[in-house]
């Protein structure tokens, strides 16, 4: 016989709202109707602290029974959120998992043994993934779908409030053996199915209470007097579950949401709620055994418009703080349009990396240190700053591309490192930086003019070396390099910035030296320093320190 | 000498006072062992660094421009990104060029931070994530010049700039010993002080040319430059030890 089980979160609006902010847990808390907070909201839930409050009040009539009660309102990103934290709570426990409401998922409790035990451990499983992801929730395992989730609801009143650092704890749970289903809805009264008031009403005309009352009647003229209700009816009170149950892939997206209560017109506000939001994900994560590869922001404007952003994390990670200081570059580079009235974080999971260090090789950061670092690093000089180095497939001096920092695995012995000499490096200047070289009447450069440490005498000097490059493609390259060394030490390779420039005092003239044709005072201006030879000269940058 | 359990004083004092005179040593297997070093793949420097870079150690390259101090960097990187160990990189200046050869790039974490404080406190992040060998470049934050005589330096009164903090080095070298990293930074001046346990300086030779000046096809052909492992906390300070920097190595 098959064995289902139903996790059921009962008041949801409740749990969500303490599940986002945990500290009201200890507080007489109420959750009225989203859209009026006003005193005719009605009371979705209430915590026990909040005495004489009770669901279906208004807001006025809640506050009248309890003056200090703190009320919010109801929130449907925050009831998505927490719904899919139930989901994933479920999924922790048996991977085949059925969301057949918000809050309420059936999964299979089939060969689970091996891991929880029996139905009881299975339970207990449940009811602790839930408290994980701070939700309080009832348990039921039974045979069938419909009678699991009679026995969560027979384990409702065993639920009890207690505040966790996550939400809210105390679940309960039910299991109905198989030998004792009959017994269990027998005794099962008819006010605790969800039924038609119609239906229930004739029932009662009947003198009917409960279940096992209405398994006693023959099922045909039972169906031709109630219709196709009292056939479904009939077959929940013997047991027959005729609903199989259909488990559904799991969602690739982690989401958390929040609304708020007023517009929010600066990042301060937001950062509350990011803080809030990522804690909870994070910990969804953490359950699953999940790190975040990238973070998608929704945020709800005044004017009813979404602005969609993406964080591409430079290595997967599930560190609040990096988080968070990546979402606070994202918003204040490009600060929305109007002012912000909801949240919504997704995050994209990915495995946690779990790749055993080699026994003998170096003993490095761990997949996960780095990935934390990696994206430290990012928030604190920006994600473009930080990676891979990588070189262009094309001759442009000096180009660098940093791609995703993704080492191979370390080798299982370590490498001896070969004997190497030293050799010049040069030392890019990233953007090239612009000097005056003057030179004498042969064209030889005698003194660089420029910023900082890159002026000077040239106490020696080589060149022009012309590099044609890229000749292939639509944006040929052209240009003379010369390799000054300054006084102090300084080598440098200049480069003439306009080399296709028209001849003139101010610029120099392709193929020859700067400045031959202009004369005692020739000035080669705008020399770009930095670049290196290309494929005709020597081939080496220069200007090593 | 190895000497039996029950040779040994049975007091405890006795037993110190051996420890403490060298006449009882513990076993080398019990001792906990030194991690290698990382060499840099300079045979004469990795001799006067007794073999490398030190594990959880802090080192200094002083050297003017164009003395070799990014050639050793470099060179640094490269034996140990070969060795298959995790790098990283932090250059505040942008000077790298991933063109060159010899670095392992694929274990190499280059990160630009946009200011020397920046710059420190990434190096901080990178010894905290046990990267085996952080760099960190601060040859391009020239030292301030010395101001001319008769010049007249103009006061003004802006918002003061952010400030490394008092002994970002003492932090450095804190986190690099819990965490085992090396940390090697490159600067004009020496900028770690104590804090360092090996300063290696550099010196500017002759540059080398092949040609007479003002002919054509003058080339360069290198530059000289004599090193020295000037300050270590664990050996004497080497001699000097020339090296010979080609433009392209043979």
């Amino acid at each position: 016989m098959p064995r289902i089980a139903c996790l059921w979160v009962p008041d949801l609006p409740l749990c969500a709202a303490v599940r986002a902010e945990p500290r009201l847990a200890g507080a007489p808390l109420a959750v009225a109707q989203a859209g009026d907070l006003g005193g005719r909201a009605h009371v979705l839930g209430a915590t026990p602290l909040a005495e004489g409050v009770e669901s279906g009040q208004t807001l006025a009539e809640a506050r009248a029974v309890c003056p200090a009660l703190v009320h919010r309102q109801a929130s449907p990103e925050r009831e998505r959120a927490a719904a899919q934290a139930a989901l994933e709570a479920a999924a922790t426990v048996s991977p085949r998992c059925e969301e057949a409401a918000p809050g309420l998922v059936y999964l299979d409790a089939d060969g689970l043994s091996r891991l929880f035990g029996d139905d009881r451990g299975v339970a207990r499983a449940l009811v602790a993934a839930a408290e994980r992801v701070g939700l309080r929730a009832a348990v039921g395992v039974a045979a069938g779908k419909s009678v699991a989730l009679l026995a969560a609801r027979a384990a409702a009143p065993d639920l009890t409030f207690e505040p966790t650092p996550q939400g809210i704890g105390g679940g309960a749970f039910r299991v109905v053996a198989p030998e004792e289903q009959a017994a269990f809805l027998s005794g099962l009264p008819l006010l605790a199915i969800d039924l038609p008031d119609e239906l229930q009403q004739t029932l009662r005309r009947f003198g009917l209470h409960t279940l096992g009352e209405v398994s006693r009647l023959p099922p045909g003229p039972l169906a031709a007097r109630l219709g196709p209700e009292g056939a479904v009816l009939w077959r929940l009170a013997k047991g027959h579950d005729g609903s199989a149950l259909a488990p559904r892939p799991q969602p690739v997206r982690f989401e958390e949401g929040e609304e708020l209560e007023w517009d929010a017109q600066s990042i301060e506000p937001l950062l509350f709620l990011w803080k809030a939001l990522l804690d909870r994900l994070t910990q969804r994560l953490r359950a699953r055994g999940l790190m975040a590869r990238e973070l998608l922001l929704r945020l709800r404007l005044a004017d009813a418009s979404w602005d969609d952003r993406a964080v591409d994390l430079a290595a997967p990670s599930r560190e609040v703080a990096p988080l968070l200081q990546l979402l606070r570059l994202l918003v204040e580079g490009r600060p929305p349009a109007a002012g912000v009235t909801a949240v919504r974080l997704c995050a994209m999971p990915v495995p946690e990396v779990l790749d055993q260090l080699p026994l003998f090789g170096p003993r490095g950061a761990s997949p996960v240190q780095l990935a934390t670092a990696v994206a430290r690093l990012s928030a604190l000089v920006g994600p473009e700053r930080v990676g891979q180095a990588v070189a262009p497939d094309r001759w442009t001096p000096f180009a660098a591309e940093v791609a995703r920092f993704a080492p191979p695995p370390p080798p299982g012995v370590p490498d001896e490192a070969p004997a190497a000499q030293l050799e010049l490096v040069a030392r890019a200047l990233r953007p090239p930086r612009t000097a005056e070289v003057r030179c004498d009447h042969a064209g030889r450069p005698l003194l660089v003019i420029g910023e900082g440490a890159l002026g000077g005498r040239v106490v020696a000097s080589a060149g022009p070396w012309r590099t044609v490059a890229e000749w292939w493609t639509d944006a040929p390259v052209a240009l003379d390099s010369y390799d000054l060394e300054v006084a102090g030490g300084l080598l440098l390779r200049a480069s003439p910035a306009r080399p296709h420039a028209s001849r003139g005092a101010a610029g120099p003239v392709p193929g020859g030296r700067p400045g031959r044709d202009a004369g005692a005072a020739a000035v080669a201006r705008a020399v770009r320093i930095g670049f290196r030879g290309g494929k005709k000269t020597q081939g080496r940058p220069i200007g090593g320190h | 000498m190895t000497l039996p359990a029950r040779r040994l004083p049975k007091d405890p004092r006795a037993l110190e006072d051996l420890l403490r005179t060298g006449q009882v040593r513990r076993a080398p297997a019990l001792s906990p062992r030194a991690p290698r070093p990382l060499a840099t793949g300079i045979e004469k420097l990795d001799a006067a660094l007794g073999g490398g870079l030190a594990r959880g150690q802090l080192h200094e390259i002083v050297a003017p421009p164009g003395a070799g101090g990014t050639a050793l960097l470099h060179a640094a990187l490269a034996a140990a990104t070969r060795a298959g160990e995790l790098c990283a990189l932090i250059d505040p200046a942008d000077a790298f060029d991933p063109r060159r050869g010899g670095i392992d790039l694929r274990r190499l974490l280059w990160a630009r931070p946009l200011d020397p404080v920046q710059a420190l406190r990434a190096a901080e992040i990178a010894l905290e994530a046990r990267f085996a060998l952080v760099a960190l470049d601060l040859a391009g934050s020239a030292p301030k010049s010395a101001r001319p005589r008769g010049v007249i330096e103009v006061v003004r009164f802006e918002k003061k700039l952010p400030s490394p903090g008092a002994s970002p080095w003492a932090r450095l070298a804190r986190r690099a010993e819990k965490h085992g990293g090396a940390l090697l930074v490159l600067a004009r001046a020496a900028q770690a002080g104590t804090f360092a346990s090996v300063t290696i300086e550099l010196e500017r030779g002759p540059t080398l040319w092949d040609g007479p000046p003002g002919a054509p096809g003058r080339l360069l052909r290198g530059v000289r430059a004599i090193g020295a492992v000037s300050r270590h906390k664990r050996m004497p300070p080497s001699g000097p030890l020339p090296f010979h920097l080609p433009l392209e190595a043979p």
